[in-house]
């Protein structure tokens, strides 16, 4: 549970040391790829929760999404297009909803283990 | 949770930290406002005045340190030295040098030439002679096609070539350019140059010189190699010197 926590702490402490920045032009591309990627993390979680989860479709899901919402802003930006809307707006609700049922798996895991204590 | 589960739920998490972060720095820096009053802002105001009167206060001093290093300079024996050394130079014949003067140009003459004769050239003891003439009348500065005369300067026959500082005089017109003193120098050095016996001498051999007019600006070339001095040593210092 700590492990995936810490991953995210060292790597965001790893990219503010390094000071590394990409060109403004790019920004929107990685803002773009950064809700992917949160999107299939959560879409992770709530999987593993669900028991469901499976490591090659959570890592193959994780790159594929960058790539195709990179792919997709940078294809509205040559049609003249806001497409990376499309890909916020998907990802968006998708991240919500995922985070709506983890919430109401943790509720239920939470209610029962109290319920349990209580019968204890 | 397994554990290789953990390892790339972690490893993705770390990849999004990282991708996360970078765009925090790409697109960092929310505007700042600039909510200072006025009593901030004049003593922000005031920082940055006593900054520039440092400043300027420092270059100040730094001009002063300059002028007094360049007085230093000026008054110092090494100036004098540089001076003197100017002056030798100009003396030896090592700096080009522009005045009034006039120009001759030795010519051979054609109407005095009969075909088969043998092409006219100067003899070096005629511009020696030329020479010595014009040293007479003051000249101060020669040269003969281009080339400086000073005071180690040769003049010679080699090969039936008469040579000035290894530089051939097989060219006509060659052209002696002087400077004199001053403007009436010139033109008492082209007066005489008018009425002097050198350029019947030169007649002789079938040559002709042409005084020019005196200009006020003539350029005389500086001696164009080195100098050697085979004969000199340099004065042991206690012994030599002007008043030693």
């Amino acid at each position: 549970m700590w492990l995936p926590i810490m991953g995210l702490i060292i790597g965001a402490i790893i990219g503010l040391l390094t000071d590394i920045r990409i060109p403004d032009e790019y920004a929107n591309y990685l803002s773009i790829a950064i809700l992917a990627a949160l999107d299939t993390l959560f879409g992770g979680i709530r999987a593993q929760l669900q028991n469901i989860y499976d490591e090659k479709v959570f890592v193959s899901g994780f790159f594929f999404n960058i790539i195709l919402a990179a792919s997709l802003a940078f294809l509205g930006v040559h049609l003249g297009v806001d497409l990376y809307l499309a890909a916020v707006f998907a990802f968006g609700v998708r991240l919500f909803q995922n985070i709506a049922v983890i919430r109401r798996i943790m509720l239920t895991k939470w209610s029962t283990t109290s319920k349990r204590q209580k019968k204890n | 949770m397994g554990r290789p589960k953990n390892l790339s739920f972690s490893l993705i998490a770390a990849i999004i930290g990282l991708m996360v972060a970078i765009q925090f720095q790409t697109v960092k820096e929310p505007e700042v406002r600039d909510t200072r009053d006025t009593w901030q802002l004049r003593e922000d105001l005031m920082k940055e005045k006593e900054l520039q009167s440092r400043l300027l206060l420092e270059i100040r001093s730094n001009e002063e340190k300059l002028t007094k290093y360049e007085t230093e300079r000026q008054q110092s024996k090494e100036e004098v030295l540089r001076e003197t050394l100017a002056e030798l130079k100009v003396e030896a014949g090592l700096e080009e040098m522009k005045g009034p003067g006039i120009s001759l140009s030795i010519e051979p003459a054609f109407n005095l030439i009969v075909e088969g004769d043998n092409p006219p050239s100067v003899s070096p003891d005629l511009l020696k002679r030329l020479l010595n003439e014009l040293n007479m009348y003051g000249a101060k500065h020669i040269s003969v096609d281009g080339e400086r005369v000073i005071n180690t300067t040769v003049i010679r026959d080699i090969n039936r070539v008469t040579k000035i500082n290894n530089h051939s005089l097989n060219r006509f017109p060659i052209e002696v350019k002087v400077i004199a003193e001053n403007r009436d120098t010139a033109e008492k050095l082209y007066n005489r140059m008018k009425i002097s016996a050198v350029a019947d001498d030169f007649f002789i051999d079938n040559l002709e010189v042409k005084v020019n007019q005196p200009v006020g600006d003539l350029v005389v070339p500086a001696y164009q190699d080195t100098i050697r001095i085979r004969y000199m040593e340099s004065a042991t210092s206690g012994k030599g010197g002007g008043n030693g």
